[in-house]
């Protein structure tokens, strides 16, 4: 079953919680339970995560092989040394792609990301179909991103069901030795750090 | 979820609407002062009645709502009416 | 720590009501530790406004996908993780 979309840009068929939601944020503020710095606060945070906080925190892993083993050892202290300063208490675990191992993050009980590094999660993260299949066939999921892994490659599953958020480290791309680090930064995709996917020139 | 048959993946994206990104902001600024947590949420979400036929977002606010009267934050009551007169603003003269 | 890494563990069949971390798809299912994550607020507790303390050990478990789907349609070598607390863990061999 698909996840429903209710929502368009005319006021016609706006969902219902959209008001609902307004009017939390009014009475919220009313009684002081929230102010506006703290809301404004909040939206700023999520505004400020994108993908390309992924995509720096690789590149840098690509070209600096401390930065890299960092990165694998505490998610969190090497977001923190490219000032992304992670403020969400769960723990951040970068896992490797290698040629014998390929790694695939999903959260089946509800839709884990890591949000504080890289911002919302796309909508076919979230989508039943997705947490439903990827579990259990991986393989076929990746077909439908465009990726298919060797037979010879492990395909490794993390299923995010407690308090850790998941990142893949994809492998650097052949023909890339020359590229400096931020052009390197511009090859990785989103969809290569949930692992649907990998980065290519 | 995990395991059960399903048809393919959607890979469209939709704009995220200014509601949404408040959603986002409610709920990360009561998580922020401790009056929410992940798992309270987790938990409010789980327990909707019509998990399946909500979107994404719509499944956060109705569970942020049943937790916040949950803890006597706000009623359902004021909640209705205020969402009421929003659609009423919306809708124009 | 109850569980070593590369200890054979099953998961809890167990079908305990509330909010739970512990996919459907696991339960009985037998795999490995493949290690300690840490400790963290027991999530079943946090979910009704308790302190969910004390902290229980959070392991990260593998499992072979073909233990876990009669129809994988991949190699054998594929395997899967997932974070699981210890209260949800046995022994391979023991009994609950």
């Amino acid at each position: 079953m698909s996840d429903h979309h209710s929502h368009e840009e005319t006021r016609g068929i706006m969902s219902p919680y959209a008001a609902r939601i307004r009017a939390i944020e009014a009475l919220l503020l009313e009684k002081g339970v929230l102010t506006e710095p703290e809301v404004q606060d909040s939206i700023s945070y999520m505004e400020a995560r994108s993908p390309a906080n992924g995509a720096k925190l690789v590149a840098r892993a690509w070209v600096n092989p401390d930065f890299k083993a960092l990165l694998l050892s505490d998610g969190k202290a090497a977001a923190s040394e490219l000032g992304m300063a992670p403020e969400h208490p769960a723990e951040f675990i970068v896992v490797e792609n290698t040629p014998e191992l390929h790694n695939l993050i999903v959260c089946t009980l509800c839709s884990c990301y890591p949000r504080a590094i890289l911002g919302r999660p796309p909508d076919w993260y979230k989508s039943f179909e997705y947490r439903s299949r990827a579990v259990r066939e991986p393989r076929a999921v990746m077909r439908e991103f465009g990726f298919e892994p060797p037979e010879d490659v492990e395909v490794v599953v993390h299923d995010s069901t407690a308090d850790v958020r998941y990142m893949v480290l994809p492998m650097r791309p052949p023909g890339t030795e020359d590229m400096k680090e931020e052009k390197l930064a511009g090859l990785v995709t989103r969809d290569s750090l949930v692992g649907v996917n990998v980065p290519r020139l | 979820m995990g395991g059960e048959p399903g048809g393919p993946i959607d890979r469209s994206q939709h704009e995220v609407e200014d509601w949404e990104r408040l959603a986002d902001a409610i709920n990360g600024a009561l998580g922020a002062k401790g009056l929410q947590s992940t798992d309270e949420l987790r938990r409010s979400i789980e327990s909707l009645e019509d998990y399946r036929e909500l979107s994404y977002y719509e499944r956060w606010v109705a569970a942020t709502e049943k937790l916040l009267i949950e803890k006597d934050f706000l009623s359902s009551d004021e909640i209705d009416e205020r969402a009421a007169e929003i659609e009423r603003r919306w809708d124009g003269p | 720590m109850t569980f070593e890494p590369g200890e054979r563990v099953r998961v809890l069949p167990s079908e305990k009501p509330g909010h739970v971390r512990t996919p459907a798809y696991l339960k009985g299912k037998a795999g490995w530790i493949e290690s300690l994550i840490g400790a963290f607020p027991n999530p079943e507790e946090v979910a009704y406004g308790l302190s969910g303390l004390p902290e229980r050990p959070l392991y990260k478990v593998g499992f072979k996908q073909t233990d876990l789907w009669d129809d994988y349609r991949g190699p054998a070598e594929d395997y899967l993780y997932a974070d699981i607390y210890e209260h949800w863990l046995e022994p391979e061999r023991g009994t609950t």
